[in-house]
């Protein structure tokens, strides 16, 4: 089974980006969390080949607004 | 999800056969972190090799401090102590809660490279493709 390790970069905000493995290629418009925030991802880009079950990409997000619900948690805004 | 089938999942033993596998199964073991704990502290000798199993970590600059990437599932904290035997080059903490690693004391992983030196060329290959990556990613990130 084929497992993806991404390296995310974000655009738009002071964030350093994050590497995580993901078990599907990533895509545009996908929506990922980085420790505690969310983006959206909006350009995809295999960096190194293919390497035993491995592949590598890059993606570049930026971050999806969000306010606070009442309850303390994220929500993102509409 | 049992431990093998996890470690099959990170890159650092991409290669290693199922009684490799076994090998290094044998010297891992978990340790659960809380938001906010230390991993490693820059300056400080490394010991011990990390591998992210559920959260993430930040690996940060000191003085001053600077976060220079976040690192989730199957990724790995310690490898550049492991491999120049220098002292850890930045701190690292959990920003999640829980975060869950399998860590390898370094003293356990190079005895098993010296009694397997299948092992130690397949994970040090990993590493280096690590390194590389992790520069990549660097790279990217000062466009």
């Amino acid at each position: 089974m084929a497992s993806y390790k991404v390296s995310y970069v974000v655009i738009g905000m002071d964030h350093p980006g994050g590497i995580v493995n993901l078990d599907h290629k990533p895509f545009v418009g996908e929506q990922v969390r980085l420790s505690d925030l969310t983006f959206e991802v909006l350009e995809v880009l295999e960096i190194m080949p293919a390497r035993g079950g491995f592949h590598y990409y890059h993606a570049t997000c930026h971050p999806i607004p969000t306010v606070i619900s009442s309850d303390g948690t994220d929500q993102e805004s509409i | 999800m049992d431990l093998k089938d996890f470690l099959r999942k990170v890159e650092l033993f991409d290669g290693l056969t199922e009684a490799e596998l076994e090998k290094v199964a044998a010297i891992c073991q978990q340790r659960r972190f809380h938001r906010g704990d230390i991993l490693t502290k820059q300056g400080t000798p490394g010991e011990e090799l990390f591998i992210v199993t559920k959260g993430f970590v930040e690996v940060f600059l000191e003085a001053p401090q600077r976060v220079v990437v976040n690192l989730g599932a199957g990724q790995i904290v310690g490898e550049m102590a492991l491999v120049d035997q220098g002292l850890s080059s930045a701190t690292v903490r959990a920003v999640e809660e829980p975060t869950l690693t399998q860590v390898i004391r370094f003293e356990q992983l190079e005895r098993l490279f010296q009694q397997d030196t299948s092992i130690g060329f397949k994970i040090i290959r990993n590493i280096a493709a690590d390194l590389s990556f992790k520069l990549r990613h660097r790279n990217l990130s000062e466009r």
